[in-house]
């Protein structure tokens, strides 16, 4: 069988199928973070939140929760945020929040560990984050699966009598990969 | 002028593999099928999972043993498709799972909506999957001797995509730690009809590239075509085994997944034989 020789138009055509494959990968990407980052306007006792659009959005787990919104397509963990408003003195620092806020992870969470904790400025506003990890097991016995180890990291606001506390907990295979877009989250948020 | 006179061989026999390879592995799945349901056999977690990456391996070995039959009647070195089922192996392994799934994620946003299922499908899954496996064939043996006829194509593109859907089930099962054997033969099946038939629109592609002047959007075309079945099949396999959920429980739906595979393996090996053999009677008449 006759083979035609190698021409320029050959070389040619093997560069166009790599730029369009790159290209429709950088397509891919940029509609994968446009999905990823859609967000529903939400509202409530004085808060705004861009929250993540496709999520589900779960009860409050307690009284002081105002928004708990779950990943269900996330491996592992579903990946969580939630927004709780906690009225407080008006001379309670920072620092006293963390403390009850990690009782509580502590008494709900199982193998809870405060990792870090520091004073930081949040796109331009003073709050404390404490960083921590927990177990998540299935309550069901006859499920013979591992526990998953789940990080989380609170962010706590204190101002005139309130403290609002935001939190993100995550599978921790997918806690580095999630964080841009609890930031975005965080960066949205109105008090 | 006949075929042997000219040069250009039809490869009669590898069109009968393909056929074969579909309804060997739709046999396969019914006997798997009953045999579990049937014996109910009890696995520990090992030997579940032995017995999942065993399953996984029979699609490729059943066509490699069609391929080695008739291989005696037209002669194709058995160690190169054997090394394209091998590298179409290893690109997937190194290159595309990690990509689609650890890169782009598509577990966490492509069942968001019909849209996103068929984009992302189509521009991360598709071209990923379907550009690893042009290269396969493309970047070793296309530029051989051993590559001398436009069948060979289709031949060596669906041993590099029976490379990729053997990994994509290898990683399933190890995955989730083993599987079901009745589902999981099923979903087996049709990730190797899929593969081995979407691959195969590349090798056609692929084939005319080498033995013809075509325009620079010919191979692009080929494999934007792949990739965009490749898509619109995974969308579609999700719409048609989607369990119905009724007050008396819920239907499983997987069979039709597996109907679907089949028509679809069936037509584009249907389609690619009636466009290969347009194009050796065309370059015979030329010759």
């Amino acid at each position: 069988m006759h083979t035609k020789p190698n021409s320029l138009g050959d070389k040619y055509a093997e560069i166009t199928v790599i730029a369009v494959t790159a290209l429709a990968l950088v397509l891919g990407w940029f509609y994968k973070t446009s999905i990823e980052n859609a967000s529903l306007p939400f509202q409530a006792e004085g808060i705004t939140v861009a929250a993540p659009k496709g999520w589900l959005q779960a009860d409050p787990a307690n009284d002081t929760e105002i928004l708990r919104v779950i990943n269900i397509n996330s491996s592992g963990f579903s990946t969580t945020y939630v927004v709780s408003k906690i009225t407080i003195a008006e001379d309670v620092p920072a620092l006293e929040v963390a403390s009850i806020v990690a009782l509580n992870h502590a008494q709900d969470l199982l193998a809870f560990r405060v990792l870090n904790q520091q004073e930081v400025q949040v796109y331009g506003r003073p709050a404390y984050e404490v960083e921590y990890a927990f177990v998540e097991s299935n309550p069901d016995l006859t499920h013979s699966e591992l526990p998953k180890v789940v990080r989380g990291v609170d962010y706590i606001f204190v101002e005139n009598g309130q403290a609002i506390v935001v939190s993100y907990q995550a599978d921790e295979k997918n806690y580095e990969a999630d964080l841009n877009r609890f930031l975005l989250f965080l960066r949205s948020i109105n008090f | 002028m006949t075929e042997n006179q000219s040069g250009i061989h039809e490869r009669r026999h590898f069109w009968r593999d393909e056929l074969l390879l579909i309804l060997s592995i739709v046999v396969l799945v019914v006997v798997v099928y009953a045999l579990d349901n049937a014996l109910q056999p009890v696995f520990t977690p090992t030997t579940l999972l032995l017995t999942g990456v065993f399953l996984a391996l029979i699609p490729a070995g059943i066509w490699l043993v069609f391929f080695n039959l008739q291989d005696r009647a037209e002669p194709e070195p058995k160690g190169h498709v054997l090394a394209i089922f091998g590298l179409g192996a290893l690109l997937a392994a190194a290159v595309g799972v990690p990509m689609v799934e650890s890169l782009f994620r598509v577990s966490n946003w492509i069942y968001t909506s019909a849209a996103a299922t068929i984009l992302g499908g189509i521009l991360v899954v598709g071209f990923t999957q379907e550009f690893l496996k042009y290269a396969a064939v493309r970047y070793s043996i296309y530029h051989t001797d051993e590559f001398d006829e436009p069948t060979d194509g289709v031949i060596y593109s669906t041993a590099a995509g029976l490379g990729y859907a053997t990994v994509l089930n290898i990683q399933f099962v190890v995955a989730n730690g083993g599987v079901d054997l009745g589902a999981g033969i099923i979903r087996m099946a049709v990730v190797a009809l899929a593969q081995a038939a979407f691959s195969g629109i590349t090798g056609y592609f692929l084939g005319r590239a080498k033995f013809e002047s075509e325009p620079i959007w010919w191979m692009p075309l080929g494999i934007t075509l792949a990739a965009v079945f490749n898509g619109l099949f995974n969308w579609l396999q999700g719409v048609v085994i989607r369990p119905t959920v009724t007050l008396s429980g819920a239907t499983n739906n997987a069979w039709l997944g597996l109907a679907l595979a089949t028509c679809v393996a069936l037509l584009t090996t249907g389609a690619l034989l009636w466009l290969v053999r347009r194009n050796i009677k065309r370059l015979q008449s030329a010759e």
